[in-house]
C-alpha cells in the first residue's frame, strides 16, 4: 500500500474508533481492514490502565432471512453455500438435511455414504488447512518466533518446501473429489432432500480409493509432524496447558450411536466442565437447549445453554457457557470411531490430564487428531461395495412444515432451521453457525489473554500474537468479510489515553517484499 | 456464470494460452460483494482474443486463489473495499510490487502477497506482476443479488479502466520482449 493509502486507512479506523469510545482508553485490534466497527478485538482499560473488559466484533450478516422468504426450500443449499466463502460445503450439508427434515424422507444408505465421504473429504481438506497454514505460525513457527517470520513462508520454511508441496498437492486432489460429486468446491450441487444428485462410477473409483490411501497417510505424517515440532517442545506444551489459554466451560458436538465423534450425522451432546453428560438431543429440539443473548456492544448473539440461563461471561460450576470445535467434539464423545484416530486421540488426552481438556489451544491438535478420523472414514467409505450403487434418491411425497439439519463444520456445530408453508416456500429461515457458538468463549478467551498482557497501561508487544492466538485456535470463520483487500490484512492496536487521543499504534509488521 | 478452477499440479504450469489474467473476485448473493464478479462479466464483453488477456472470476478466497493465479504471467485482482473515506464506485489501485507478506491474523484469510509468495517458494509459475483494483463499495453485507446503484451506475467505466491496464501490462511485456 503506497503512503498515501496506509494513511488514510489509519486514519479512517482511528476516526472510527474515537466516535465510537467512551470515556474509557480503549485499546483496538481489527483484524479486518475494510471495515469499521466490525470484526475487532476492542480492549477497554480501567483507570489503573489494566483491562476492564476485552470484546470481540463479528460482522453482521444482514438480510438473509428476508432474501429467503418465499424462495423454494429446494434453493437453501445453494444459497446458504454461496452465503459463506469459508464453509461451503459445511452449509450446503446442513441445509440438505435440514430439507430431509423437512420432507420427512430418509436418503438411500448408497446417498448417504456419498454425502458422508464429501463432508470427511471437506472436513479433512479444510483442516489440513489450518494445522499448515493458518495456524501453522502459532506452532509450527512458534509463538515465540520474530513476526516476520511468522507467516505462511514462515511455515514452509520450517516444514520444508517438499512438505509443502505435499500439503498444496493433497488439498488440491482433496478439492478434486468434492469437484467430482458437486461440480464446484465453492459452490456444491449435490444435495437433494432424500438423496444426492450424483453417484460414483464404479470405473472411477480406483483413483479415488488410491486418494484415500495417500490422505491417511498423510494425516498420519501430519500427527508426526506436530509431535515432533509442537509436542517435543516443553515450551509448546506449557503454553498450550497455561492458565491463560484455560476455560472450564461446557462443550457441544455431535456423536454417534456409540458416542463416538460424527461430522456428519448423529445426537447433539452436551458434556459439563467436569466431563459429564448434560444433555443429549436430535437437531430438531436445538431451540430447547440452545438460546441467544445479546449484549449492547456487539451485533454477535451469544449463544448459551437456555435450560441454565444467562450468566454472563463466566466459567466453572456457574457458567451456561459452552464451546464447539475441534476439542469440544473430543470432550463430547466417548471415542473415535476409527482405530488410528482413537489411538491419537487417547494419546491426546493421557498427555493433556484426561477428559475433559479445557485448554483453547490444545483444538490444534484435536484437530490433528480429526484429520486422522477424516482419513480413515474417507478410506472405509471408499471401500464400501455400496459407495458405487445407482440408489440415490428417494422422492419425498411429504407436506412440507419444519426443517431442522445439523452438522459439525470444521469448527463446529452448525443448524439450520427452515419453516415453509404447504407449497413448500420458505416463512422462516434461521442460521447458528459455528462461531455464534462458540462466540461467548472465544470473548472469553480474548479478554483473558489481554488481561495478562496488559498491566497499569504497558501494552506489551507481544499482545498482538498472544490475542491473535486466543481466537485462531477456535477457527472462526469472519466468513462475509474475507475479502479483504488490498489483499493483505495488517492487524492494528490503537493505543488512546483517556482523552480519546491517540497515543501509539501497533501493526503488525510488514517484512517481506512481494515484487 | 463462476469459471471453474483451473487445477494444477504443483511444480507444473498450466497450459496458460494468454499471459494476463483479470481476477474477479466477490460473493454475488451479498449486494456489492459482487462488484469485482460484475465487472470481470463487463470486461469480457468489451473483450477480443487478440488482447491476450484471460478474464476469471471466483468466489473463492485465500489459498483457493492460487489454483486460478498459478501460470500467468502477470495478473490483476478486482475486488470490492470498504475504507469509507471515498464514495461509493471510487477505484483505488494498488501496485502489487508494494504488497507486503504479513503475518496472517484472519483465521481463513491469505492475502495475494502470502499466495504469490506462496507460490514462488514452492516453485510454482505465480504471476511476476500484480495489480490491484478495488471499488469503494457502500453495502457488502446485505443478503441480495444486486448491487446499490451507485456500483452499478460505474461498472462500464470501471471496468473499461481495468481492461486499460490489463492491456497496458500485455503492452508492455510485449515491448520488453523486443516484439
Amino acid at each position: 500500500m503506497n503512503p498515501d493509502t496506509t494513511k488514510v486507512w489509519n486514519e479512517a479506523g482511528a476516526r472510527a474508533n474515537a466516535a465510537a469510545q467512551t470515556a474509557r482508553r480503549r485499546v483496538t485490534i481489527d483484524p479486518i481492514t475494510r471495515l469499521e466497527g466490525h470484526g475487532k478485538i476492542d480492549i477497554f482499560l480501567d483507570d489503573a490502565g489494566d483491562v476492564e473488559r476485552a470484546y470481540l466484533q463479528i460482522p453482521e450478516l444482514r438480510g438473509f432471512e428476508v432474501f429467503s422468504l418465499g424462495r423454494p426450500a429446494e434453493e437453501m443449499p445453494q444459497i446458504t453455500s454461496r452465503i459463506c466463502g469459508v464453509c461451503p460445503t459445511a452449509h450446503h450439508m446442513a441445509a440438505t438435511k435440514a430439507l430431509d427434515d423437512l420432507y420427512q424422507v430418509e436418503p438411500p444408505p448408497a446417498a448417504r455414504k456419498i454425502r458422508e465421504l464429501v463432508y470427511n473429504t471437506f472436513v479433512m481438506e479444510d483442516h489440513a488447512l489450518h494445522v499448515y497454514i493458518l495456524g501453522g505460525p502459532d506452532f509450527i513457527v512458534g509463538p515465540q518466533a520474530p513476526p516476520e517470520q511468522r507467516n505462511v513462508v514462515g511455515v514452509i520454511q520450517k516444514v520444508g518446501i517438499e512438505v509443502g508441496k505435499k500439503v498444496i498437492s493433497m488439498r488440491r486432489r482433496l478439492r478434486e473429489l468434492i469437484a467430482y460429486f458437486g461440480g464446484k468446491v465453492i459452490h456444491p450441487v449435490l444435495g437433494l432432500p432424500g438423496g444426492v444428485s450424483k453417484g460414483l462410477k464404479p470405473e472411477d473409483l480406483p483413483p479415488f480409493q488410491a486418494l484415500a490411501k495417500d490422505t491417511l497417510d498423510f494425516a498420519l505424517f501430519t500427527l508426526q509432524v506436530f509431535k515432533d515440532i509442537v509436542l517435543k517442545n516443553p515450551d509448546y506444551v506449557k503454553l498450550i496447558t497455561s492458565d491463560a489459554y484455560t476455560h472450564r466451560t461446557y462443550y457441544m458436538g455431535l456423536v454417534d450411536a456409540q458416542n463416538r465423534v460424527n461430522f456428519y450425522d448423529g445426537l447433539v451432546r452436551v458434556v459439563d466442565a467436569s466431563g459429564k453428560e448434560y444433555a443429549k438431543f436430535p437437531a430438531r429440539q436445538y431451540r430447547d437447549f440452545v438460546a441467544e443473548h445479546v449484549e449492547p456492544w456487539s451485533y454477535v448473539k451469544f449463544c448459551f445453554l437456555k435450560p441454565l440461563g444467562w450468566h454472563g461471561f463466566e466459567e466453572g460450576p456457574q457458567s451456561s457457557v459452552y464451546a464447539v470445535a475441534p476439542l469440544a467434539r473430543l470432550n463430547v464423545a466417548d471415542g473415535m470411531a476409527t482405530p488410528q484416530a482413537q489411538k491419537a486421540c487417547e494419546e491426546f488426552f493421557n498427555t493433556l490430564g484426561g477428559k475433559p481438556v479445557h485448554h483453547t489451544l490444545a483444538n490444534h491438535w484435536a484437530r490433528v487428531v480429526e484429520m486422522i478420523y477424516a482419513a480413515e472414514r474417507i478410506v472405509e467409505l471408499l471401500n464400501d461395495p455400496e459407495i458405487t450403487s445407482t440408489d440415490l434418491r428417494v422422492i419425498p411425497s411429504a407436506k412440507p412444515s419444519v426443517g431442522v439439519g445439523v452438522v459439525e463444520a470444521p469448527r463446529g456445530t452448525l443448524y439450520h432451521h427452515f419453516e415453509t408453508d404447504g407449497q413448500g416456500l420458505i416463512t422462516k429461515a434461521n442460521l447458528i453457525v459455528a462461531t455464534q457458538n462458540n462466540a461467548a468463549r472465544i470473548a472469553m478467551s480474548v479478554e483473558k489473554a489481554a488481561k495478562g498482557l496488559i498491566k497499569k497501561g504497558n501494552v506489551s508487544e507481544g499482545l498482538l500474537n498472544m490475542v491473535e492466538m486466543a481466537f485462531r485456535a477456535y477457527d472462526p470463520c469472519f466468513g462475509c468479510a474475507t475479502h479483504s483487500l488490498p489483499g493483505h490484512l495488517p492487524l492494528c492496536v490503537s493505543i488512546y489515553d483517556p482523552r480519546r487521543n491517540l497515543l501509539r499504534q501497533l501493526v503488525q509488521p510488514a517484512s517481506l517484499k512481494l515484487g | 456464470m463462476e469459471a471453474s478452477s483451473p487445477h494444477v499440479l504443483p511444480g507444473k504450469a498450466p497450459p496458460r494460452t494468454k499471459p494476463v489474467l483479470v481476477l474477479g473476485l466477490g460473493n454475488d448473493i451479498l449486494s456489492d460483494d459482487a462488484v469485482g464478479l460484475n465487472v470481470a462479466r463487463e470486461i469480457r464483453r468489451h473483450l477480443s482474443d487478440s488482447d491476450g488477456i484471460e478474464v476469471q472470476e471466483t468466489s473463492e478466497m485465500g489459498l483457493a486463489l492460487l489454483d486460478h493465479i498459478v501460470g500467468f504471467a502477470d495478473l490483476i485482482l478486482v475486488d470490492a473495499v470498504q475504507t469509507r473515506q471515498a464514495p461509493p464506485g471510487f477505484l483505488h489501485e494498488f501496485d502489487g510490487g508494494q504488497l507486503k507478506i504479513l503475518s496472517i491474523v484472519s483465521p481463513h484469510f491469505l492475502g495475494v502477497g502470502e499466495i504469490v509468495a506462496l507460490g514462488r517458494q514452492l516453485g510454482l509459475p505465480v504471476p511476476g506482476r500484480v495489480k490491484i483494483f478495488a471499488i469503494e463499495v457502500k453495502d457488502p453485507f446485505t443478503v441480495g443479488d444486486s448491487m446499490t446503484p451507485a456500483l452499478r451506475r460505474v461498472l462500464r467505466p470501471i471496468a473499461l479502466r481495468v481492461l486499460a491496464a490489463a492491456r497496458q501490462l500485455h503492452g508492455n511485456r510485449r515491448v520488453s520482449r523486443g516484439g
